[in-house]
């Protein structure tokens, strides 16, 4: 193949906007975007909040300062104040350019878009359309692409960087449909895959394939990742499928109930009850479980979320897509029944560590969204910020690989290279020596996540956790792909993905382990408190003879001083 | 409060799948594996089709991604109807099995098959392209991001729930004429073709809509409304054609299209005698030579089993037809002024 | 005997004669009494809609305006104006101004348009008020012997928003009455699809390949008839139906009976008498 000035793998919200901009920075760049699936199905379709923007329309008095201040205090202290200060300082612009291109928006009566109050947030800044902001800003990134006229390889699952020394030459990919494994020569490589949180498996609210290609690729050549032991949970996911059941539910007076019949969050917020923050909520739900007044199911235990003394009218009117949900994905209606839930992971802070121009220490590769980690959601992600996050750094990554792009002539990819990676990936699917079913050890992988590098986390449970994931890498390089054909091999491509799920949750258990402090979405029975003295820094995980070596970085800080969380 | 703290005892049935197989490497035509597994309730056919592939048989292939009914991944064909396997319950769909405790599955149709249960969607991408799916913003590019278009809620709502579209191709697999030639825009096209058409902040409205009363396009719908009970989003897609065909007329005048000229044929016939002149239809819709090529060989047995039309002068008008005449004229000033008004804004 | 205000559809007094003779012949049998409403209107289809909204409001309003005088129910047999009536009843019962403009100018003729009579198709009377049991009762020469492929036609089922009466996708009420008449109905992926009469005109190719396609299925399932409540549907798998299986290479031929038709053969009456003899596809 010709050879690319950027090949961006991954087509959701940062991909796109990085295609975009780099088409506009420069039109004769030759660019493709790589993804796995078509772009319009990624999973920021499944954001639905919104994206926060100072852009004043609802509070006149919001500030971008105070955009910063609240996302940093929200980070735990752990974001890098000159990265969230650009995150910030972007965001109305990148709202107005997605406007400006055609995103519809939910409007208020000056017919300005229209914002409303998210958690966290000193002032209403989430800029939304309905209750399907981040499917209307992919739609639209999408069309705008197809407009522009961005070669797209879809269905294309990215396999490995092609090296040179320590300088990439481009990327390896599979053409799903055909199952050819094909070379992209490249100048610039952008990674933008989304996140990883989909290693908690049936715990995870995440799309099936938010399995962190992007991160498992870099980290496999050499390029550090940064916080990989900060992963969001939301309380209240359906049991079966992880699903989030929106803080909406609570908000209209559901109650959360044990295997008792006890309102248990009397005892952790006697105040708010359910409507405590929501990593106290996920604690409070997973303390319950763990002290054994969960219910028990073969899909796990479980609390209910009791709608039912609302009424039939109030579920029917206010909370209509919360019943649809349940009855479409659990098989419940939550005016009879009350609706299992259980917390679930949902967002991961951590990612490919990059500067604020998302360059990763590899030159000619970049990462941006929750892919990479820049950073600026620390220990904790702000809601709203997230479609920010990949909107500001895609197109930032973008425009930065555009520039550079003309600079640097890498020498071809060999035939030999991808007969060779050919060769890697076929060998699954040889009888001899191999009998695991991938379907088994992405369940145990997932669960063994979920108990032990989970919400509580303790020493002796991570190494627990890290023991398991290392024999459920033992049992993988047995599993088997019984799927021998070539055309749209999806056994082997989920083998694929469990590999790279595998590879990062090594890194989420080591930091896990290391951290001994509780600190936004980590928390540490054993060590309860913030540590600022020895813990107010990054960790970095870069592989090094087949383990994670563990590294740190300082944490940029800027106006404003280290101060206690509350809310 | 008591009978919350209950467990779940969730009734468990055997269940067959059986589910359309082909592999375009080994198999010259496909055919159907039965999968029969013990489900409980409250179970998704995603679910069971995911259970299969880890347990049962990797190599059933199918598309599936959020599965949570928002990526559109996963739409295939469960009991004859084209839906999302995410979002629809095993036990719903039992109760409507033709054999019992069988459900059937099957790719969508209308777009070419690739395996199993998975097809092409590479078509449809292309007619995106082909009718500017997309807002062509006024606005110049260099000029973006400085600031707002000031855009109504109640414009947003002329486009919001056709921005619900998440392209899982249910509607363009049940389509009546997409069956009958692949050529046709789509329903899904259509639908977001109008939800460009009516943003103000679009400047290629004229264009797209050039394109889209050409061959295999607005026009060709059948009405059928399968697409729109169809729809996993509930959108109402007939109207978005509806609208494009208004438009169309509106801006493009009754004489444009033979689509055009239909429908501006009932509109003289009625306002003259308040029925609809058949016989004459064909030839004022597309002109003598296509009616003679395309009519005359039928119309001996039609004559012959007296099935044709009257000619016009024996079209009886309606009774009391002078003051329906009026009514129909008076609206029709009605209408001219409403148009004026429009104009003034 | 229960009276109906009758809608004169075009085509039933053109190409389709033997709906409404039919229905003549054996209305009475049934206690039932249409009244012809010889001052309706076309209803302009979807097409008057296009050119003209608001002029279909009127046209509509008027057409069950005169139903109202009566203080009947409307009853179409034509699927495509029971649906055209029924969306522009809807329309006119949503917006307040636009039936007060509308009424507007019927008050001349001294017609108002209330919203007080429902607009119905046959079917659905013979079910719901004739009922099915009485129909069984009355049933002298059942249709025993033969397979029918009950074929539904769009417009009666969608949009569900506007009909409603039967399961858009999975409409039973045909079927029902079918069996009632002693008739044995086969299952076929057609039954609810489109006859493609709505494109004949402006893209024919694609009308004959949605027919031939019904057909071919009915005729692969071994169906001995078709049976259909809509004459438009009517038009395209008896009138069309030569040129349509020739078009896509396919041979044979299957009788096209109206619904009207197979309940006067239940009910005694002759094919001469019914005016099936009319048919292109011989009965």
């Amino acid at each position: 193949m010709k050879l690319f000035d950027i090949v961006i793998v991954g087509g959701g919200g940062a991909g796109l906007y990085a295609a975009m901009e780099a088409m506009k920075a420069n039109p004769a760049l030759n660019i493709a975007v790589l993804s796995k699936i078509y772009p319009n199905r990624s999973h920021t379709s499944a954001a639905q909040g919104g994206a926060n923007a100072a852009l004043a329309n609802s509070a006149k008095d919001d500030t971008v300062e105070m955009h910063i201040f609240d996302t940093i205090k929200g980070s735990d202290y752990l974001a890098d104040q000159d990265a969230v200060e650009v995150l910030c300082s972007e965001a109305p612009k990148i709202i107005r350019e997605l406007e400006n291109m055609g995103t519809p928006w939910s409007r208020l009566d000056d017919k300005t878009i229209a914002q409303r109050p998210f958690g966290g947030a000193g002032r209403p800044r989430c800029c939304y359309c309905a209750d399907k902001t981040g499917h209307t800003i992919l739609q639209t990134l999408y069309e705008q692409c197809l407009r522009k006229g961005v070669q797209f390889f879809n269905e294309y699952f990215a396999l490995d960087l092609s090296l040179d020394g320590s300088r990439s030459k481009g990327i390896i990919a599979m053409n799903i449909k055909t199952g050819k494994v094909e070379a992209f020569p490249a100048r610039t490589v952008i990674f933008a895959t989304g996140g990883y949180a989909k290693m908690y498996w049936n715990r995870s609210s995440n799309a099936a394939g938010n399995t962190g290609d992007g991160q498992a690729i870099a980290y496999r050549a050499g390029i550090p990742l940064k916080d990989m032991e900060f992963v969001q949970f939301h309380p209240t996911g359906l049991r079966k499928s992880g699903l989030l059941v929106t803080e909406g539910a609570r908000g209209e007076g559901g109650y959360l109930v044990n295997a008792l019949g006890e309102r248990f969050m009397s005892r952790y917020a006697p105040e708010k009850m359910e409507l405590g923050p929501r990593d106290l909520v996920s604690r409070s739900l997973e303390t319950e479980i763990l002290e054994g007044r969960g219910f028990d199911s073969p899909a796990g235990k479980y609390l209910h979320l009791d709608l039912r003394h609302l009424g039939a009218d109030l579920i029917k009117s206010r909370l209509p897509q919360i019943r649809e949900m349940c009855m479409y994905f659990e098989g419940v209606d939550p005016i009879d029944e009350p609706i299992p839930v259980r917390p679930t992971a949902h967002y991961s802070m951590g990612g490919i560590d990059t500067d604020n121009f998302g360059r990763t220490v590899m030159e000619g590769v970049y990462a941006a969204g929750e892919c990479g980690c820049v950073s600026v959601h620390g220990a904790n992600r702000l809601g709203g910020n997230s479609l920010l996050d990949i909107l500001v750094f895609g197109r930032i990554a973008g425009r930065a690989a555009a520039e550079e792009a003309g600079g640097f002539n890498p020498s071809p990819i060999l035939d030999n290279e991808v007969a060779d990676k050919d060769q890697e990936i076929r060998s699954f699917m040889r009888s001899k020596g191999h009998y695991e079913r991938y379907g088994t050890l992405r369940e145990e992988l997932g669960q063994t996540l979920g108990m032990n590098v989970g919400i509580y986390r303790e020493s002796s449970k991570i190494h627990r956790g890290i023991e398991e994931i290392a024999a459920l890498k033992e049992r993988f390089s047995h599993v088997r792909v019984f799927d021998t054909g070539d055309v749209y091999n999806t056994n082997l491509v989920q083998v694929l993905e469990l590999r790279n799920m595998l590879d990062l949750a090594e890194t989420v258990a080591a930091g896990a382990l290391v951290r001994e402090e509780s600190r936004g979405s980590h928390t540490r029975t054993d060590y309860p408190t913030r540590d600022d003295i020895n813990w107010h820094r990054h960790t970095t995980y870069t592989l090094m003879n087949g383990k994670p070596v563990l590294g740190f970085k300082p944490v940029s800080m800027g106006r404003y001083e280290l101060q206690e969380r509350t809310y | 409060m008591t009978d919350s703290s209950k467990q779940h005892i969730e009734e468990k049935r055997d269940v067959t799948f059986r589910v359309h197989r082909f592999n375009p490497q080994v198999d010259s035509k496909p055919y159907f594996d039965d999968y029969t597994i013990k489900l409980e309730k409250g179970i998704t056919v995603l679910r069971a089709l995911n259970y299969i592939k880890e347990h049962v048989d990797a190599s059933l292939t199918f598309r599936a991604f959020c599965q949570a009914g928002i990526c559109g991944s996963c739409a295939m064909r469960i009991n004859n109807m084209s839906k999302l396997a995410c979002t629809t319950q095993v036990w719903d769909e039992l109760e409507r099995t033709r054999e019992p405790n069988v459900i059937r599955v099957e790719p969508l149709r209308n777009l070419p098959l690739i395996k199993d249960l998975v097809v092409e969607m590479d078509p449809l991408v292309g007619k995106m392209q082909q009718f500017s799916n997309w807002v062509d913003s006024k606005m110049p590019e260099e000029q973006w991001g400085r600031k707002e278009f000031l855009v109504s809620e109640e414009e947003f709502r002329k486009y919001d729930k056709a921005t619900d579209c998440i392209l899982c191709a249910s509607c363009v697999s049940e389509c009546t004429i997409l069956r009958a030639n692949r050529d046709y825009v789509s329903p899904a096209v259509l639908l977001k073709s109008y939800r460009m058409n009516v943003d103000s902040r679009d400047a290629s409205h004229e264009q797209r809509l050039a394109g889209l009363v050409g061959d295999h396009g607005v026009w060709d719908c059948t009405h059928c409304y399968r697409c729109q009970e169809t729809c996993v989003k509930h959108i109402p897609i007939m109207d978005a054609i509806h609208g494009i065909r208004e438009d169309a007329i509106e801006r493009r005048g009754v004489k444009d299209t033979s689509g055009a000229r239909h429908a501006e044929a009932f509109m003289t016939d009625i306002g003259k005698k308040g029925k609809l002149v058949e016989a004459t239809l064909p030839i004022r819709t597309n002109g003598v030579a296509w009616t003679l090529k395309n009519l005359l060989p039928m119309a001996f047995k039609m004559v012959i089993k007296r099935r044709t039309p009257p000619p016009p002068l024996l079209v009886k008008s309606t009774s009391g037809i002078e003051q329906f005449r009026a009514e129909f004229r008076e609206m029709s000033g009605h209408v001219a002024k409403d148009h004026e008004k429009k104009s003034g804004e | 005997m229960k009276r109906y205000a009758y809608y004169q559809s075009c085509i039933n007094e053109s190409m389709t004669r033997e709906v409404d003779r039919s229905i003549q012949l054996w209305q009475h049998d049934l206690g039932i009494e249409m009244v012809n409403l010889h001052e309706s209107t076309c209803c302009g289809g979807s097409n008057l809609d296009y050119v003209s909204p608001k002029h279909f409001a009127l046209v509509n309003a008027r057409n069950i305006a005169a139903a109202e005088k009566l203080g009947m129910d409307l009853v179409v047999s034509c699927n495509t104006c029971l649906m055209t009536i029924r969306s522009a009843k809807k329309k006119l019962d949503e917006s307040p101004e636009l039936k007060a403009e509308v009424n507007d100018l019927l008050r001349k003729e001294g017609l108002e348009y209330r919203g007080t009579s429902e607009v119905r198709h046959l079917l659905w009377v013979l079910i719901d008020d004739v009922g099915l049991d009485a129909i069984r009762a009355k049933v002298k020469t059942p249709l025993s012997r033969l397979r029918i492929a009950p074929f539904y036609g769009c417009h009666i089922l969608r949009p569900s928003t506007v009909l409603g009466r039967d399961n858009p996708l999975e409409p039973t009420s045909l079927d029902l009455l079918l069996e009632a008449l002693g008739g044995r109905t086969i299952p076929y992926d057609h039954k609810n699809r489109c006859c493609g009469f709505h494109t004949l005109l402006v893209a024919e190719e694609e009308s004959l390949n949605v027919a031939a396609e019904a057909l071919k299925e009915a005729m692969d399932e071994k169906a001995d008839c078709i049976v259909t409540p809509c004459p438009l549907c009517h038009t395209v798998l008896d009138g069309y139906q030569s040129k349509a299986l020739k078009k896509n290479g396919l041979r044979g031929s299957i009788p096209v009976f109206h619904l009207s038709e197979v309940v006067g053969l239940a009910l005694g009456y002759s094919d001469r008498q019914l005016g099936i003899r009319r048919h292109i596809v011989t009965a």
